[in-house]
């Protein structure tokens, strides 16, 4: 019993890590305040379940394909705000969030709308079904480790000092002779691109998706852990996304009402949010400020 | 007579979109961030009233002046003890905005936990037949919000135009530095106009809750409206913000002539995007004078 809960808690810890460094990619390194991570999150979800369910493709192939789905929505946004910096991108990529939110909610005849689409099938790679979860958590823990292992090469990288350079200043970039667009579009579509499959891992692990999944309240969550674990820091945000999602699993011990556990979760983390920026902007392990 | 019901629905949402708007749009211009957290308050009003009103059982027009006072005093609290000092320790503009929206969550999980998520309602007019006005259906109670709206918005706007504070709150809006090199406490008119600005979503607040049933999570929806209104009329100017959210009632409801009902705060949404991207300083927003006005 412990187990169990235990092996689902580090998959979605393994779901969230993806989520968090692939957004610091794009907040903390190419200075993007994208507020608009879980559109892409839930567009990575839905295509790989409309995918399965309505396709013969392998797992592996709508895998890959949710990712480069969502990852063409990440160069659309960027194409869209490029002129936009700081609360101007972060406004209008809230914007994104809410359009494709209430297309997740309205577009009945795809996604279902508020009913959900349920019986999700469990990935199977090879004829190897993931059927438990042990062996799912198997899975997420490999793919997570991939994406962080290639987003630290990726930003130990020269390519990596560039994406700080426009983050610090995009100007001297572009006096340079740097295409600065090209440099955000990509990043935006790299930081997608994992959102995407960490959406597509979700779905097939709850193995019911809904549009509630991805609200606003999914943001705060985790805009709080790059925000707790620092900007410009993957290790900060894998700190914080273990501390995050635990913190609010110690309300679990007094037996509250579901009632009161989601409030009093997003209460948690919306204070957390709050005192972060006021008493430790730069979190765990920052290096730059939000801005 | 569709098109008539149709006008009759975006001139009120159109109304309390303005409300909303204009209590942004004040302490937006003064403030120079981005308050997300307003319609919370318009939420934690509703509820007010439902306490003071419903709950309590005290004189509706006491609770109602009740809720307003409180609102205010909440919007004080709240830019005292997060706001300021992120001001003072000059925190950028998204921090602030982050902020922000880190306080629409908490007051909104506040009311749902303090509540509960099922709908609430004041029911202090009892719901009757709707008039029929040019072949359109009006409730007396909307005739009410619409005027009552349009009133409290030629108050306000007279006393920004005449009174001495408005005066030096559009002083500070227009240079906050010209401001208080000619003497102006310019903190004290943040203050005053964070304060004015919450006491209005106290009213928003209050007609919203006669009018719909009360639920926790309904500030996010009425503030992306507020916010859009503010946004393409020109969030610095109080005027423009009450175009822009009539314009944003209208466009949505005919909006839903051509999609789906739920689409409405997408509409809301592709709008404050398109303004953002191509006019970002709205239709009667200052032009050019200085950089920082934009938005």
């Amino acid at each position: 019993m412990i187990e169990a809960y235990l092996i689902h808690l580090l998959i979605i810890i393994g779901i969230y890590i993806i989520l968090s460094t692939s957004l610091n990619l794009a907040i903390g390194y190419t200075g993007l305040l994208n507020l608009g991570h879980v559109a892409f999150f839930g567009i990575g979800a839905y295509v790989s379940t409309l995918l399965s369910i309505n396709t013969d493709l392998p797992f592996l192939v709508v895998f890959i394909l949710a990712g480069l789905f969502t990852s063409i929505f990440g160069y659309l946004l960027m194409l869209a705000t490029n002129k936009l910096r700081g609360d101007y991108l972060a406004l209008a990529t809230l914007g994104f969030n809410f359009v494709i939110y209430s297309l997740f909610l309205n577009w009945t005849s795809l996604t279902r709308g508020p009913l959900g689409i349920p019986g999700i099938p469990k990935p199977s790679i090879f004829g190897f079904v993931f059927q438990s979860n042990l062996s799912y958590l198997i899975f997420v823990a490999v793919i997570a480790f991939l994406v962080v292992g290639f987003l630290h090469l990726l930003l130990k990288s020269s390519y990596g000092k560039l994406l700080e350079a426009v983050r610090d200043n995009e100007l001297a970039c572009k006096v340079l002779g740097k295409n600065t667009f090209k440099m955000k579009w990509q990043a935006m579509a790299v930081s997608a691109f994992f959102a995407g499959i960490a959406g597509s891992l979700y779905a097939h692990y709850i193995t019911f998706i809904d549009p509630s999944s991805f609200s606003l309240y999914e943001i705060i969550l985790i805009l709080t852990i790059v925000l707790v674990g620092g900007l410009a820091t993957l290790k900060g945000s894998i700190a914080a996304t273990v501390i995050i999602l635990l913190i609010p699993e110690v309300l679990r011990f007094f037996a509250l009402p579901s009632s009161i556990l989601g409030p009093a979760r997003q209460i948690i983390y919306a204070l957390l949010l709050i005192l972060i920026l006021m008493y430790r902007p730069r979190g765990l392990f920052g290096k730059v400020d939000l801005g | 007579m569709i098109v008539v019901q149709l006008l009759i629905n975006g001139i009120i949402a159109g109304s309390i979109y303005a409300l909303v708007a204009v209590g942004f749009s004040l302490i937006y211009a003064t403030n120079r961030f981005v308050h997300f957290a307003h319609g919370a308050f318009v939420t934690v009003s509703a509820y007010l009233i439902y306490t003071f009103f419903t709950l309590w059982g005290l004189n509706f027009y006491f609770s109602a002046l009740l809720t307003i006072i409180v609102a205010g005093f909440l919007g004080w609290l709240v830019y005292k003890l997060v706001y300021m000092p992120l001001k003072k320790r000059k925190a950028s503009n998204a921090v602030l905005l982050v902020a922000s929206v880190g306080i629409l969550i908490l007051l909104e999980n506040l009311m749902l936990l303090i509540f509960g998520a099922d709908v609430k309602s004041v029911g202090f007019i009892q719901i009757r037949k709707g008039i029929e006005v040019l072949g359109g259906i009006i409730t007396p109670l909307q005739i009410v919000i619409v005027v009552l709206v349009i009133i409290l918005l030629l108050i306000l706007w007279f006393f920004m135009k005449k009174s001495r504070l408005g005066k030096t709150m559009r002083a500070v809006a227009d240079n906050p530095n010209l401001a208080n090199i000619i003497g102006i406490n310019a903190k004290r008119v943040c203050y005053l106009s964070f304060i004015i600005g919450t006491a209005l979503a106290g009213i928003a607040g209050i007609l919203v809750a006669l009018e719909q049933n009360i639920e926790p999570i309904m500030g996010t929806g009425l503030m992306i409206k507020g916010f859009t209104g503010a946004i393409i009329g020109g969030v610095t100017s109080v005027p423009g913000s009450i175009l822009g959210s009539y314009l944003l009632g209208l466009v949505e409801n005919f909006g839903i002539w051509f999609l789906p009902s739920g689409y409405k705060d997408a509409i809301a949404f592709v709008l404050l995007f398109l303004f953002l991207l191509f006019k970002p300083t709205g239709i009667l927003g200052l032009r050019g004078k200085y950089k920082e006005q934009k938005l």
